[in-house]
This record gives structure tokens, sequence and C-alpha cells, in this order.
């Protein structure tokens, strides 16, 4: 036993400094958090940390313009574990002058970067706080602060979390923008300024919430997992971070057989793709990012057999599953992080293409539906390409063809193949038949039966017949081929170089 | 007794109302069909409950967000 009650003057003088940043002896910080119905940064500490894990750096460290005075200068960092793997964490303290960025803190932040680049260790950031702190604009190691340029070259390298539980702006919101997933809380807000910047260069007073609330960022694609409050933000970054523990013991999955009933019968009927996520993936493993965003489309993290796979989806639900620019920047982007990481794809293909029209050329959707290509072409990670439904043109093309190498292609009895639309290439290829017919009424009829002709000759089965897939299978062994073709792919080495950068969006 | 929006998830046009008011649905039962993309989505009952008001009539345009029926749950 540690007897405290005898110690010397030196060693004295170093606790009670210690004890000075804790929340037990700043009642008023911790009343005015509670005000504003926020958790103050230790107590997410606390959260996110397994028990007694956290090593503290720089909690000593006191503001660098003269009179002023703040526990940690508004950020408490160290090393930790969560889920028994090690990480680097920063927290903005919002009680101390707003959790604004200081000279001093940008010292430690960028020391905690450093540290992370130099040990390999994920990044988790709590960005509570509204930018640089204007009292320091005179010291000055701030202006030259590597905080941002260094957080950015963790990009690719380690795993980079935020969680955004109350307000980032400006420099909060720059390292927000940087992260590879970015949790929000509903209530929160961001922005590259807030009132009185914006103010001065608009000349209209806003409030934060009326500037950047949450619902504008989950619909623009910047917040990836939208959450009611800290304790579920904390718990989303914890099963994000989970995934890189590649491989778990395999969790239970749901019963397979619903697999086969999920594509329609009717092919206009559209269906959701999230209850076939559901249905392959362990129980409760999925993570959905950017679910507000591209909603075309759906990534998401999960695990199959206790592996961990990244999953690229078409939403049949959402322009038929067409692959417009909000779509393809969000499967382009979630591809980086798994190629990056080494974590496997699954893509899931239900698309009648790249959308099409003169709307979305004014998105420039022809150099964004490259960006997938070009990601899914220079990744190095497997991909499992399934076939659910249509494999139509450029889209099917991108969506893990056969061209990109896919360490398995399958497809489901529902899969059709084509250029085009069949109705569409039927008004093509039979143009002059279709011309010479008599009346519009024997037009339909023709265009009817040779369009049900097509269809005949295109069956999966047919398709399988041409060597299009590897195979078509019963959608209920989906999961069991999933499995199999995984554990016929070992898990890389842990890579000396970075791999990829990930593009911030 | 409360009561659940059923709510479009796309834009586009009511195709058919597949269900009638005072019908008691299951979970996942269709309610309506919006034709979208010459594809029909379905708006599905999130729970299961009682229709008390359909707020569409077949042919009419919806906006993505827009409510579609109400069940009582």
């Amino acid at each position: 036993m540690r007897d405290d009650t005898k110690l010397r003057a030196d060693l004295r003088l170093v606790l009670d400094a210690q004890a000075e940043r804790l929340d037990a002896a700043r009642p008023g910080a911790v009343a005015r958090q509670e005000k504003r119905g926020r958790w103050t940064a230790r107590r997410a500490v606390e959260a996110i940390a397994d028990q007694d894990s956290f090593v503290e750096y720089g909690g000593l460290v006191r503001p660098a313009t003269k009179g002023m005075e703040g526990a940690a200068d508004g950020l408490v960092m160290g090393t930790a574990k969560v889920g028994g793997r090690p990480v680097d964490m920063v927290l903005y303290d919002y009680s101390v002058y707003a959790g604004t960025q200081s000279a001093m803190n940008h010292a430690k932040i960028s020391r905690m970067f450093m540290h992370a680049e130099k040990h390999r260790l994920p990044v988790v950031c709590w960005l509570d706080g509204g930018g640089a702190r204007p009292h320091d604009m005179h010291v000055t190691a701030r202006p030259s602060t590597p905080t941002f340029v260094v957080f950015a070259r963790l990009s690719g390298l380690v795993p980079t979390v935020g969680i955004s539980p109350g307000r980032a702006f400006a420099g909060h919101a720059n390292l927000a923008g940087l992260c590879d997933v970015l949790i929000a809380t509903e209530d929160s807000a961001m922005g590259m300024a807030g009132p009185p910047l914006v103010e001065a260069a608009l000349g209209k007073k806003y409030t934060p919430e009326e500037i950047g609330p949450a619902s504008v960022h989950w619909a623009s694609g910047v917040i990836d997992i939208l959450v009611k409050d800290e304790a579920e933000a904390i718990a989303a970054a914890k099963k994000y971070l989970g995934y890189f523990d590649m491989q778990q013991p395999a969790g239970e999955a749901s019963d397979q057989t619903v697999l086969r009933d999920m594509v329609p019968e009717n092919p206009r009927r559209a269906y959701n793709v999230r209850t076939v996520i559901q249905a392959l993936c362990d129980i409760d493993s999925v993570m959905e990012v950017k679910a507000g965003y591209g909603k075309a489309a759906v990534t998401a993290f999960g695990r199959i057999a206790g592996r961990t796979v990244g999953i690229v989806a078409n939403q049949p639900m959402y322009l038929a599953g067409a692959m417009d620019t909000p779509a393809c920047l969000k499967m382009a982007r979630f591809i980086q992080i798994c190629d990056a990481f080494d974590i496997p794809l699954v893509v899931l293909c239900d698309t009648p293409g790249l959308m099409v029209g003169p709307e979305v050329e004014k998105t420039g959707l022809m150099r964004h539906s490259a960006r997938v290509l070009s990601a899914l072409a220079n990744a190095t990670v497997p991909v499992l390409t399934v076939v659910l439904r249509k494999a139509y043109g450029l889209g099917y093309y991108i969506m893990g063809s056969r061209p990109l190498e896919p360490a398995i292609l399958v497809a489901w009895p529902t899969a059709e193949f084509g250029g085009m639309g069949l109705e569409g290439a039927v008004n093509i290829i039979y143009a002059k038949e279709l011309e010479a017919a008599a009346t519009p009424e024997e037009r339909t009829e023709l265009h009817a039966s040779l369009t049900a002709e097509l269809k005949r000759s295109n069956t999966a089965v047919e398709s399988g017949a041409k060597f299009l897939y590897d195979d078509v299978i019963d959608p209920a062994d989906t999961r069991d081929i999933l499995v199999k073709t995984l554990e016929t792919l070992p898990q890389p080495a842990p890579r000396a170089m970075r791999k990829r950068v990930i593009e911030p969006f | 007794m409360a009561k659940l929006e059923a709510k479009s998830e796309v834009s586009g046009f009511v195709w058919k109302v597949e269900t009638e008011l005072g019908k008691r649905v299951a979970k996942g039962d269709t309610l309506i069909l919006i034709e979208s993309m010459k594809m029909e989505i379905p708006v599905l009952a999130e729970a299961d409950g009682v229709v008390v008001k359909i707020a569409v009539e077949e042919g009419a345009a919806v906006n993505e967000g827009n409510t579609v029926a109400v069940l009582e749950v």
C-alpha cells in the first residue's frame, strides 16, 4: 500500500498539479458542461478507454498567453486501449475557452499525431470546440503549427475516427473533414467558421445551428454516422475500431433461406438491399456509413463468419439503383478505406447502369463514376461479387465485373445481364422490323414478343453457360460461398509502408 | 396507441395503394407502391398496426420523405 500522508514537497507539488486538471477539482467547469447538456472531455475518456488503460500526455500544460488558466490547456490526450487494442486519443475540452485551439494545445495534438504515425496507432478525435483561440494570435508558434499536415498524413496509415459531440467549427471542422469516419450527434453543429466570422464575411448573424446543423452534414455526406448522443457516438466509434480486428470468432447468421425471396419475382418491384446485407453478415455486425447521402448505393462494414468485410451495394429502392454522382462518390471513398486497410470487399450488384440525362452531366458524373472504377481497378484487396439482379452496362462493369478480377463472381437466379436494358436493346437491334410494323398496336406487340424472346435467351443459367459468372447459385448458399472464398484469401502481413491515401471525400 | 407515419423513401408517383383504411397490417407488409425510374418501390409497414390514414391517391406525385400513410401501432 502507498502511504500518501507523508509526502516530500516536490512530489506533493506534482500530485497537486495532476489533481487540478481532473473533473473533481473543477466543479464549476463540469457544471457549465452539464448545463449545456454535454459531457466533459474526461467523462468521454472514461467511456472510450478500457478501464485503467488511459495514460495522459501533456496534462500539466497551461495556456501560453499570460493570465489565462485552463486545465491541460483545453486538450485531454494520451494513449489508451479500446476493446483491448491500443489507440491514441485527443479530446478538446469545451470547458476551457470553448475548446479552442491554442498555441500550446496545437503543440500537444501535433505530438500525439506524430506519435500515432510513428507507432501506427489508430486515432480517436473528440472535436468539441470553436476553432482558433483569438487570445493566442501573437504567440509565435501558432501560425506554423503542423497539426493539420501531420493529421492529413495519417490518412491510409492508421484508422482515424472523429466524433462531433457538440460544436466543431473552423480548425475543429478541418480535423473532422480529414477523419476516415466522422460520427456526429443529431444536435451537433459544424462549419468552416462560427457566427463571428460568418457575420464579418457575409454581414448576417447566424447561430451555429443555422450555419451547419447535423442534418445538413448528414445529407451532404460529411457525417458518416449520425447518433442520438455521446454514449451512442462512443459506441459507434468502438464498433468501427473493432473492424480493424480483422478476424473475430464467427458470429451467428440469420436463416439463409429468406435470401431466396429477397429479390421479388416481379422484375419491376424494388426491394431494400439492406435486408440482403443484414442476412449475409453475422447478426449485429453491420455498420452502415453515409446512409443519409448517395442513397442509390449502400456502403457498410460488417463481418462474415467473424471476418471483417466492406460491403458496396446498389440500392434498388432509390433511382432503381442507377449510379449517380453522390452514390459514386460514396462508393469510391468507401472502397479506398477498405483497400487502405486490407478489408475485403463484397460487391452486391443490382444496377440498371450509370444514371443518364442532362441533369447528371451537370454533376460531373463522367469523372465521379470514373472514381469508382479507378478505386476498384487499382485496389489490391480481394473483391467478391454477387449479382443480385440487374447487371447492365458500364454500371455492372464497375460493380465488380469479370475484368476487375474479383476473387469470385457469382449470380443469383434473378440475374439479368446486358449492355443496356433489354427493352431499349430491342428498340435498337430490331429498329427496322419495328419500323415496318403496320400499326402502333402491332409494333407494341412485336416489341413485347422480341423482348420476351431476348429475356428467354438471357436467363442467369444461359449467362452461366457463357461463363459470364463463376457460378449461378442458390441465394441461400451465398454466405457459405463467401465464407469459403474468404478462407482461400489469407490475411495479408502487416504493412511496413502505407498502401494508399484515402481522399477526404 | 402511437401514430406511425409511413414515408416514401423516393420521389415519384403513387402507382398503387395496396392497403385500405382500417386494415390491420403486419410489419413488412406493403402499404403503397411508388413508381420511380420504371420501378415499383414499396413503402412498407415498419410495425404491426392498423391503417388510420391513407395520405395519397393513385397517380399523385410524392416527394422523398412525404408521408403516404399513417398507422396506429
